[in-house]
């Protein structure tokens, strides 16, 4: 459950206006839509004109000659016919207008969520990463919709009606102007009662789905533990708070929204009509006149009504708008790269030289690290969790900045290099092969179009995932779902391999899979690794001892310190740590038993 | 419309409110039609010359105290028919809890929480619409509709009101089309958008496999084309969205042309006045929302139906975990005998469980092990009736389970379930779940034994911190902890933890088993853990594998035997060394 932040009327000023800002792409479009929605206006503030035009000057004088009757019914009809199609358009526009901008807000808090570094979602839970792209994004786009586009239309047909009024008479037009501040204060005072109270019927409605759903979620311990009566009682209390303030909002909205209007909208009435029955009393007043403020006086309110009633829509589109502004104002980015600089990885030299590393700036978790790989060699990361492999494999793939000590490539200074030449020669194979809707092909190509299918044969034949994928429906052009569920864990990591090989890296980093795989796609995929290895300087994180002993170095990791280094038979003979993880994995009973007793 | 009879029942307990409602609802209804009737009178007084101070002053303090009314009245019903409406949303939401707490867990293992909880919130607001929104729309666009209808027909000419309506069905039928049209564009848009909800969750899970092959561009360019989905198929809603408004607005141009032509006609026949003409035309426009209306109710009852529906399914379904009428309230103390021949899950083929029959005599320790997936919890879940078989039987002091109330029996057991739930609440009424009132020495006790009482006392605001999804969050040993504590506080006749010392060290499960042994003296105990430290002080340890016995004895026993155990316990000491760092 997220806090809902308080804005301050000047902070809501900016937003909106941050959020404005996205509209000038389309000040073309914009321009069209509101030459339409002012032909739109016109046409609805043209009708009574017309119809007291015909009431006045042929219909009181009984004066009906049927050629300009003609005209004035032809005029009034094609009217109606012209803003059915251009108020069409313009609602359309208008709306279309609003997707583009939600579409591009979407794209940019998108691409700023990819250039934040892997910090940043350590410390956010990726479910509210999500909501700030989707659900928020969403709330703004309701209220470029259906707020802003009804503030502008009624806004629009409220001017013109006044205009039409200033035309048809000037004095009453002028006391007609006092109803505008009254529906001013009414909108004001709904704004100030119902954001409280509207905020508060959503905070009741959060609370009792949270507990709707942690009750849900606990309902095992609820019941073993007896305490049903209990949880319904406090269930029925949050309710019954939600109800309280359910009913408080209905009162309001009662009080303040369309009775209120329809309020103003009689106190109008009595206004134009004492205003004409009065003048009538001296001096002769135009039927037609009254048809045509009446009939105004009618359309008036609507777009009022409308307004008040997409009041909290806007507070809520704020709010999520703020939210998603935070995002992009974010400042946890990835590490930098020198991004022009021409340096390339030829030999793929890898040296670590005092590296230290910590992640919350109190523990460290690396201390200390120095290693090389000389080009084509293996250098193997073992230990227990959290001895600090994984996070030696993070530093190299850059996705945390270090400070202390250094990381060299070629001899130079891993930060001297460009990103793409980073990506393009560092290739990493994750323990949890990622596989990503789409098609196979997409998931070994990874939307590198530059890929032919032909080079996307060749990596999969190369690491034998080839046979398998022939053997799918549609082969190369499988869906997968579900991120790969559908897949054995093998059969991922081949793919994973696949996608690896398709992007030729000088530097190999393996992260092994802990996971279970049947024996015979584990010789496979040993196979295929032992292929990819060949001519590549590879670091690898090994779980499985079995598979790490023609490395040239195996370095011992615990609590983030090389606590031993060597090939597989020194540290063997070394009797140490690794000894003893190795007959962990491959003693049999007696020998371990002596290796506990001793 | 047959949701509203199933609703009846509702409308009858709350039948005050319902015809109050309705019937200041068709007041409202009736003084609607005084204003446009007043400017009608005006007109005619004006061309009249009839007109005097007095007379206007009459209308206008009539139309001011119709005003006034109407504002009343329609404040009123709102409360009446919307308020009862909030009400049917607070009644069905608590029956729907208190359902929830009494199915038992087969029930839970075959729908999902977010199922249970679109339920509760999406299908009530659809109910709760329905029974305000949609009675509101029913009656009001009757009641408006046939007044406004029969004002115009008997006050002013039926002929004209006949001529003017001609168009009027066009509308309802067109509007009732457009929204059919548009519910289903709205489903496909929803859809894109939930597709553009995945896209972006699978995005950030795989993040690092992003950024390791540097397909940020290629990702955002992939995602610029899904939200071009979602802007195409918002617009393909906006096309039918757009719709509304010029259709309305053509038929009642049309319409009012009509009543204009006609009208006029009549006018210089002398049938109507020019005044009663312009309160013809004032009421049409009276008539443009119960047209509407009609076509939106539809959707309203559809929907509400789909919702109350499906509620009714949830709130129908049978609670499988019978208690017997004679069962005892008696809180159960003495052995435990498991007699299980076998036990399959509810919607399953395969038994998980074959075979376990062994006694636990009062205030022994019993300690199960074995494989993942060996059925450890099951047999713990037995003991609780969270599921019962029919081949599966055990027997509490020589009585079967069964015999006991359910919360007489669970009072007899306090558990420590493999996931460790805590609620959203501060530490102290985490640990008190079962007696919120408890004296806080007793909280204190049964943190110390559970050694989590030094950790708490650490947090920010000590034992008033919250946990939970809201609160702060701890290490699962910190949960686990807590989650002892909270089994302990009652000192149960039996206690169960299954798997709950998995995430705290080695030295703090001893400390905590020997406390134990302290504070249970003749309490039974019921551990199940993957590491066997937790339970080689056992009185007994069976060793389950595929769902049956293949060991047992105690520690010193089955270290004599070549077998799962012994290979187990010496894989798990060296395991610790290596983790010790040699």
């Amino acid at each position: 459950m997220e806090k809902i932040p308080v804005l301050t009327g000047k902070e809501q000023r900016n937003i909106l206006f941050r959020l404005l800002s996205y509209t000038k792409p389309h000040k073309k479009t914009i321009i069209l839509a509101f030459l339409l929605l002012l032909a739109t206006t016109a046409g609805d503030i043209l009708g009574p004109i017309l119809v007291s035009i015909f009431i006045d000057d042929y219909l009181r004088p009984q004066n009906l000659v049927a050629e300009p009757l003609i005209i004035l019914g032809t005029a009034y009809l094609g009217l109606q016919v012209m803003n059915l199609i251009v108020s069409y358009f313009q609602l359309l526009k208008f709306q279309e207008i609003a997707l583009k901008i939600i579409q591009q807000l979407r794209i940019d808090v998108f691409s700023k969520v990819q250039a934040l570094g892997l910090k940043y979602f350590d410390k956010t839970p990726a479910g509210s990463i999500v909501s700030r792209v989707t659900n928020d994004t969403e709330a703004i786009k309701d209220m470029f919709v259906s707020v802003l586009v009804t503030f502008i239309q009624g806004g629009f047909l409220l001017v013109g009606i006044f205009i039409a009024m200033f035309i048809l008479n000037v004095k009453l037009a002028l006391i007609c102007l006092i109803i505008l501040p009254l529906i001013f204060m009414i909108m004001a005072a709904y704004r100030k009662y119902s954001s409280v109270f509207y905020q508060d019927l959503r905070e009741r409605l959060s609370q009792l789905n949270a507990k709707l759903s942690e009750s849900l979620q606990g309902m095992a311990i609820i019941q073993v533990f007896k305490q049903e009566k209990r949880m319904r009682d406090e269930f029925e209390e949050i309710n019954e708070a939600h109800y309280k303030a359910g009913i408080r909002n209905i009162k309001i909205d009662g009080l303040l929204l369309r009775p209120a209007i329809d309020l103003v909208y009689a106190l109008a009435l009595i206004i134009v009509l004492s205003f004409f029955g009065f003048d009538s009393l001296n001096s002769p007043v135009e039927i037609g006149v009254i048809y045509a403020f009446v009939s105004y006086l009618d359309r008036f309110f609507e777009p009022v009504n409308n307004i008040m009633q997409r009041l909290s829509m806007y507070q809520q589109a704020i709010i999520a708008a703020s939210r998603a502004f935070k995002l992009l104002d974010e400042d946890e980015l990835a590490p930098d790269q020198s991004d022009n600089s021409s340096l390339q990885v030829t030999d793929g030299e890898i040296e670590f030289r005092n590296v230290s590393f910590s992640y919350d700036g109190k523990r460290d978790v690396l201390k200390n690290i120095s290693f090389k790989a000389k080009p084509g060699e293996t250098v193997a990361l073992v230990g227990h969790t959290g001895s600090g492999k994984s996070s030696i494999i993070n530093m190299m793939m850059r996705f945390y900045e270090f400070e202390r000590g250094d990381i060299l490539v070629d001899g130079q200074s891993i930060k001297h290099y460009g990103k793409e030449e980073l990506r393009k020669k560092l290739g990493l194979v994750l323990q949890d092969p990622f596989l990503f809707y789409g098609t196979i092909k997409d998931n070994i190509s990874l939307y590198n179009d530059g890929l032919s299918d032909e080079e996307i044969k060749k990596a999969a034949e190369f690491v034998q995932a080839h046979h398998f994928i022939q053997q799918l429906e549609d082969k190369y052009d499988h869906k997968v779902v579900e991120r790969g569920s559908t897949f054995s864990s093998g059969q991922r990591q081949l793919i994973a391999f696949a996608r690896t090989i398709a992007s030729n890296p000088k530097v190999l980093v393996l992260d092994e899979a802990t996971a279970n795989i049947d024996t015979e796609t584990e010789e496979a995929i040993q196979f295929a690794l032992n292929k990819m290895r060949k001519g590549r300087t590879t670091i690898a994180i090994a779980h499985r001892l079995s598979t790490i002993q023609d490395a040239e170095q195996i370095l011992v990791l615990h609590q983030g310190e090389i606590v031993e280094r060597g090939n597989h038979q020194e540290l063997l003979s070394q009797r140490g740590l690794y000894h003893k993880m190795y007959l962990l994995q491959n003693g049999s009973a007696e020998i371990v038993e002596d290796a506990v007793g001793t | 419309m047959r949701v509203f009879t199933d609703l009846m029942w509702f409308f009858k307990q709350e039948k005050k409110a319902y015809i109050t409602g309705i019937i200041l609802l068709l007041f409202v209804a009736v003084l609607q039609l005084v204003p446009p009737r007043i400017v009608g009178i005006f007109v005619d007084h004006i061309i009249g010359h009839t007109l005097t101070a007095e007379t206007i002053l009459f209308w206008i303090g009539v139309l001011a105290v119709c005003a006034l009314a109407m504002y009343v009245l329609r404040y009123f019903w709102r409360i009446m028919i919307f308020g009862s409406s909030v009400k049917l949303a607070r009644l069905l939401r608590n029956n729907l809890y208190h359902h929830f707490t009494k199915m038992s867990q087969a029930f839970y293992q075959k729908k999902r929480v977010g199922d249970l909880m679109a339920h509760a919130t999406n299908d009530l607001s659809a109910i709760q619409q329905t029974a305000g929104a949609g009675v509101l729309t029913l009656v009001d666009s009757l009641a408006t509709g046939g007044a406004v209808i029969i004002a115009m027909a008997a006050t002013i000419s039926w002929k004209l009101t006949l001529i003017a309506l001609i168009p009027m069905p066009l509308m309802a039928i067109l509007t009732s089309w457009y929204g059919t049209l548009l519910h289903k564009r709205f489903h496909k848009a929803q859809g894109a958008f939930s597709d553009l909800n995945d896209k972006t969750q699978e995005s950030i899970s795989g993040i690092k496999v992003i950024k390791t092959f540097g397909q940020e561009k290629e990702d955002i360019e992939d995602f610029r084309k899904q939200s071009e989905d979602v802007v195409n198929k918002n617009i393909s809603v906006a096309k039918v969205d757009a719709l509304f408004d010029p259709t309305i607005s053509i038929i009642v141009g049309v319409s009012f042309f009509l009543s204009i032509a006609f009208g006029a006609r009549f006018v210089l026949a002398g049938e109507i006045t020019i005044g009663e003409l312009v309160s013809f035309t004032t009421y049409l426009s009276l008539l443009v929302w119960p047209m509407l209306a009609f076509g939106w109710l539809f959707n309203i009852v559809e929907r509400g139906r789909a919702s109350y529906d499906r509620v009714r399914a949830l709130l129908a379904e049978k609670v499988d975990i019978q208690e017997d009428a004679d069962a005892s309230s008696e809180v159960p103390s003495g052995n435990l005998l498991y007699q299980i021949d076998s036990f399959t899950y509810p919607g399953a083929n395969v038994p998980v469980l074959k075979d376990i029959h062994f006694e636990l005599k009062k205030g022994q320790t019993l300690g199960i092990v074995g494989k993942t997936g060996a059925g450890k919890t099951t047999l713990l879940k037995l003991l609780t009736r969270e599921f019962e078989g029919e081949k599966s039987e055990i027997l509490f002091n020589n009585l079967s389970i069964k015999k006991y109330k359910l919360d007489s029996l669970r009072a007899a057991i306090g558990y420590v379930p493999q996931e460790h739930f805590l609620f959203s609440t501060t530490v102290a009424q985490n640990i008190a779940f079962t007696s919120p009132k408890i004296d806080t020495e007793r909280i204190y006790d049964a943190a110390r034994i559970s050694h989590i009482h030094e950790d708490i006392l650490q947090f920010t605001d000590g034992y008033e911190t919250v946990v939970g999804e809201r609160g702060v969050s701890l290490s699962g040993g910190q949960k686990q902890r807590i989650s002892i504590a909270r089994a302990l506080l009652m000192n149960h006749e039996v206690l169960v933890l299954d798997d709950s010392l998995s995430a705290v060290d080695a030295k703090t499960e001893e400390a905590i088993l020997s406390s134990l042994k302290e504070e249970r003296e003749n309490k039974t105990t019921i551990i199940t853990a993957h590491r066997l430290s937790a339970i080689q002080h056992a009185d007994l340890i069976i060793v389950l594998d595929g769902g049956t016995i293949i060991q047992r004895g105690t520690h010193e026993e089955l270290m004599e035997i070549e077998g799962w155990y012994k290979t187990m316990f010496l894989r798990q000491q060296l395991e610790e060394l290596v983790e010790y760092g040699g």
